[in-house]
């Protein structure tokens, strides 16, 4: 250690001195108040000062999606308008409502919204997490008018014991995205979408033979994605990831090993899934914004994504149901959105909460369903979703009317999605933890030429079987 | 740490001479000279306390519990069980050392050549510190970024692949491959962290006394035996230090991971232990099994430092 | 200029000197490759089209440059927020730091209550243990601050206060004292100034390498931060640079990431430019000697 030089003569002088002092002080006293604003932000809505209700609500959209936030926006002012007594605080928590970790993380540090976004599969987590109120005395006709028309599918996704504890507000499952223009060029039938895996193949080799850096087909194998489509897949063969019992790995049999040698054929004999692999959600959204991607597994808000993100055109888009074995899928991954209810807010603000998603996400013809407002906007309008109410109600007539008058998409582009129907099939338990198994194999198929199929599978069984037998982790 | 242990201690407690006082005052004073050091060590006793002290405790004691719908149980070695058990574990300690082995040949081997090189110039001196001190600078999601995108790209138009066809060398999968994941990220990492190291060497060779490389030219010894036998035994302390910074710092692979390999990387082959306990406290909710994970962390790290002490004190009798 | 491995005489001679300018020349253009090539190759990168950034051989200069993907890039992220965020956050970890730190090393060094010794081994323990091993545990008590109950998330404070339990900065402000001969305390408190006024006085205006050391390091550490600040910052008002970029990428058509990198980069950039001299010799002129 050097020696101190030695001074020379300079000393500080007083007045200095309690400048500084002050500079820290206040610099200690700014931090001390920023704390208690962030601890006060919570506490602050549940008093309801003034008989005005405030309530938080995430999932604002961000500000790349500019349509949609000022959508947003203005139906929260026309709300406060029609309801003076009530105040919507919005946040925005990134692109993805729910990325699992910062969703775990909000539920951790109880720093969730009033009302918060939450996936359908969540709900297991939630109620670990002890921040979600029963909302049971409140749900009904009374205070969301089209309750009665919702789907009771998504409606059990978030009931658990009988008690309700959220709100769905959006339902859809999983098919194959395509892109009509790379169909064309590569001399498909746009309306006749590969309705196989065998198939599938077949187009993602033409499409790829076109050149110039494009992926037949495009797949994830990354950041727990890879599992989730594997996941998806094996249950279009009719596969399941888990036993009924929920104990053992059900995945090493011969569907699991068809899942990974077909991509391991597209990815290595027939050269139709690109060079660039170990992508995530973001990854292949961009290479399929950019006109790179002939066909992926997706949900149709794939789309509105890659159109209101990712500089796509709707205009490109089209899908067809999940592709099976020798005809139709047997099963497709679904799932679905909702919004939670933060422990202890008091009796105005659920009602408060609960009138605002009403208005915004429930109601045909207001808010998510604004189809007037959103068809001259870069968003489509027509897309086969969300699937929330059931099919002959009341609601759902209204909502399919007003989707189908102000379509800015070609309809029939969907049709072939939504007139073959199939049997929806739910996340497995443990999701993210067997996902995570899986992305290992997923990844070793698509870029490594050498993969060994069944010893993948052997391994991924051994460790979800771990994962299963050590009491996972209730998520 | 022994070296900086040994000499922190102050070699003698006693203060300056004092004049003779009573006893009494004596002892008064020393209560009141007490109080006075408390006073100014409070500050960051209290946040040692609050946010070192306490989290080890804490961290030991959530690795035998269990936390569900806001209720708390004991639950004996089942988290450890369940982490042990975990499918990535042992891959996870595996990529870890290995990641901190390369590090140590390039990472650490490479900024002590730099600094000697550029310690030799008589020119352009600065302009080559600062040319090594840019990357430091660069928020490390930029630098990371950079390279996913535009240096690892596994087709040729990535920039590595490029330089690669154009010298006429095989090209490399980078990220995609499972030999070169960890390669690809230790020169990332490398890259954006070793400014910082340069200089510090460069402050500790330009305290070498001329005489001592004077004498050995006499001697008749050569650039390398230079090298060997005045830079490394006059640069010993701080070599030595540095390298236990690094090896700690290296044990905490995170971002690296994270952005270059979208977190596992292709076959697990970037899986770090710090990203599997991001990945079960926060994609799997369990944090306490990743409590579990820091406490076996700690423990290996424990055993790391005890032979650390061990070798660097018996280097400091001989 | 004192000598080094090769002597200054060699160097001046006729092969020596032909060696010498030779090697100089090629490591000024391998480290400007090595160093500055990749930031040109993301400057340049981010100014060409989808298209383009895909095509073999890639191009050195862009066909069509188009600013696009950096004008995207600005609007859609908030980056003067999150710049301001980190500064913000690093000039007050630099604060906490430099207050309390420096008290701590002084008291330890020349107050020296009774077992001082003990809290400093206990301080020095910590190095030891890197944050990932407290990171879980670290982050129940930020959520839940015992005895208070507050929740620090989203407050800064949950990144000044950590920072300050820095062993490595107390201990090298303590070993810089320790060298402050002890003739010079004893005088100043002959003339009855207090340890605060002798620390204020004396102390510190000796100690400035030490200082200056001791807060770039503090600076960096924040600078350099990636976990911690994502887990306890996690709104998007409140998020650094290098989380926010993170998020960002989520989202995001890759072009646009890059461009909002080149743009995160290029204040501290400048602002190391500008510095630099400063910077370089703190490092340099430092405390850590062999």
């Amino acid at each position: 250690m050097t020696q101190p030089e030695f001074p020379k003569g300079r000393t500080m002088s007083a007045p200095l001195f309690r400048r500084v002092v002050a500079v820290a002080a206040a610099a200690g006293v700014a931090g001390l108040s920023l704390a208690a604003c962030s601890t006060k932000g919570d506490d602050d809505g549940s008093s309801s000062a003034g008989g005005k209700v405030s309530i938080t609500v995430d999932c604002q959209p961000v500000a790349s999606q500019k349509e949609l936030l000022a959508n947003w926006n203005a139906d929260v002012d026309a709300f406060q308008k029609e309801n003076p007594n009530i105040e919507i605080k919005s946040v925005s928590v990134g692109t993805q409502c729910n990325n699992p970790p910062d969703f775990t993380a909000r539920l951790q540090g109880g720093t969730t919204t009033d009302v918060f976004y939450g996936y359908m599969t969540d709900l297991q987590q939630v109620l670990d997490s002890g921040q979600v109120m029963d909302i049971t005395e409140y749900v009904s006709a009374s205070t969301v008018s089209t309750w009665d028309s919702v789907d009771a599918g998504a409606k059990a996704a978030f009931t658990d014991g009988g008690k309700v504890y959220g709100i769905p507000t959006k339902n859809y499952s999983m098919g194959l995205v395509y892109n009509k223009n790379l169909f064309q060029q590569a001399g498909l039938d746009v309306k006749n979408p590969p309705k196989t895996w065998a198939e599938v193949r077949e187009a993602a080799k033409k499409i790829s033979a076109l050149g110039n850096g494009i992926a037949g087909y495009s797949e994830y194998s990354a950041g727990n994605t890879g599992g989730w489509h594997f996941t998806a897949e094996l249950y279009s063969l009719g596969g399941q990831m888990v036993t009924e019992d929920g104990k053992k790995a059900d995945f090493n049999n011969p569907m699991g090993k068809q899942v990974l040698q077909t991509l391991k054929d597209m990815r290595f004999t027939d050269n139709s899934v690109g060079e660039k692999q170990l992508l995530q959600w973001p990854d292949l959204l961009t290479n399929a914004g950019a006109g790179k991607v002939g066909m992926f597994i997706g949900a149709p808000d794939a789309t509105q994504a890659i159109v209101t993100q990712f500089q796509g055109k709707y205009q490109d888009w089209a899908m067809g149901p999940m592709p099976g074995q020798d005809g139709a899928a047997k099963a497709t991954l679904g799932g679905g959105e909702g919004y939670f209810f933060k422990k202890g807010l008091s009796k105005e603000q659920v009602e408060a909460g609960l009138k605002w998603l009403a208005y915004q996400k429930l109601t045909p013809g207001k808010g998510q369903f604004d189809y007037v407002r959103a068809k001259p906007q870069n968003y489509p309008v027509g897309l086969p979703q969300p699937q929330l109410f059931t099919v002959g109600s009341a609601a759902y007539g209204q909502e399919l009317e007003q989707r189908k008058a102000n379509a800015n998409i070609t309809v029939e582009d969907f049709a072939v999605f939504e007139n073959n129907p199939v049997p929806v099939k739910v996340e497995p338990p443990n999701a993210q933890a067997i996902y995570a198994v899986l992305d290992a194999a997923m990844s070793a198929v698509l870029t490594d030429p050498k993969a060994n199929v069944d010893q993948l599978l052997k391994t991924a069984e051994d460790k979800v079987n771990q994962v299963l037998a050590t009491g996972g982790t209730g998520s | 740490m022994a070296t900086i242990t040994a000499q922190g201690k102050p070699a003698k407690v006693s203060g300056p001479p004092r004049p003779p006082a009573r006893r009494r005052g004596r002892r008064t004073r020393r209560i009141q000279s007490n109080l006075t050091g408390y006073a100014f060590l409070l500050g960051a006793v209290v946040c040692f306390a609050v946010f070192s002290w306490y989290p080890m405790i804490r961290g030991i004691v959530m690795s035998f519990q269990r936390t569900r719908r806001g209720e708390t149980t004991w639950v004996g070695w089942d988290n450890y069980e369940r982490i042990v058990n975990d499918p990535s574990f042992w891959t996870a300690w595996k990529n870890t050392f290995y990641f901190t082995a390369l590090a140590l040949i390039l990472g650490y081997a490479v900024p002590f050549l730099v600094a000697i090189l550029l310690n030799e110039f008589r020119h352009a001196k600065g302009y080559l510190r600062i040319l090594v001190y840019l990357p430091v600078m660069l928020p490390p999601a930029s630098a990371l970024f950079l390279f996913k995108y535009y240096a690892y790209d596994p087709s040729d138009a990535g920039l590595f692949n490029a330089i690669l066809k154009f010298l006429h060398l095989p090209t490399s999968e980078w990220m995609q491959s499972t030999t070169m994941t960890m390669p690809a990220m230790v020169i990332a990492s490398t890259w954006m962290n070793m400014g910082a190291a340069v200089l510090i060497y460069l402050a500790a060779l330009q305290n070498i006394p001329g005489e001592l490389y004077e004498a050995a030219e006499v001697d008749g010894a050569g650039i390398w035996r230079r090298i060997w036998n005045v830079t490394i035994p006059q640069t010993k302390l701080i070599l030595s230090l540095m390298a236990m910074l690094q090896i700690v710092a290296t044990m905490q692979l995170f971002i690296e991971p994270l952005i270059l390999a979208n977190g596992a990387g292709t076959q697990d082959s970037a899986t770090s232990v710090a990203y599997l306990i991001y990945q079960h406290g926060f994609f799997q909710n369990d944090l306490n099994g990743a409590a579990a994970l820091g406490v076996i962390m700690l423990v290996v790290l424990g055993g790391f430092s005890f032979v650390y002490v061990r070798l660097t004190s018996r280097q400091d009798e001989t | 200029m004192t000598r080094t491995l090769i002597s200054s005489a060699q160097m001046r001679r006729g092969r020596g000197k032909y060696m010498y300018w030779t090697l100089l020349t090629v490591v000024i253009v391998v480290f400007t490759l090595v160093f500055v090539g990749p930031l040109y190759w993301m400057v340049t990168g981010a100014l060409k089209s989808g298209q383009e950034i895909a095509q073999t051989p890639p191009t050195l200069w862009p066909e069509d440059p188009r600013l696009t993907n950096y004008t995207d890039a600005w609007h859609q992220l908030d980056l003067a927020k999150l710049l301001f965020n980190t500064f913000y956050y690093a000039a007050g970890a630099l604060v906490f730091q430099l207050v309390l730190d420096t008290a701590a090393a002084y008291a330890l060094s020349k107050l020296r209550p009774a077992f001082g010794n003990v809290i400093l081994a206990l301080m020095l323990a910590t190095l030891m243990i890197p944050a990932m091993v407290l990171i879980i545990p670290q982050y129940v008590t930020v959520i839940d601050l015992p005895i208070l109950h507050v929740n620090l998330l989203d407050s800064p404070l949950a990144l000044w206060l950590p920072a300050v339990a820095n062993a490595f900065n107390i201990f090298l402000l303590k070993r810089f004292f320790d060298s402050i001969p002890e003739e010079i305390m004893s005088a100043a408190i002959m003339d009855g100034a207090t340890p605060l006024r002798t620390l204020w006085s004396i102390i510190l205006p000796m100690s400035r390498p030490i200082l200056g050391v001791v807060s770039i390091f503090a600076v960096t550490a924040v600078w350099k931060d990636f976990l911690w600040p994502k887990l306890v910052m996690p709104s998007p008002e409140t998020r650094t640079v290098s989380v926010g970029i993170y998020a960002f990428s989520g989202g995001t058509p890759m072009n646009v990431v890059v461009a909002a990198a080149v743009i995160a980069a290029i204040p501290t950039i400048v602002f190391f430019l500008i510095f630099q001299k400063s910077i370089m010799s703190g490092l340099t002129a430092g405390s850590l000697k062999g």
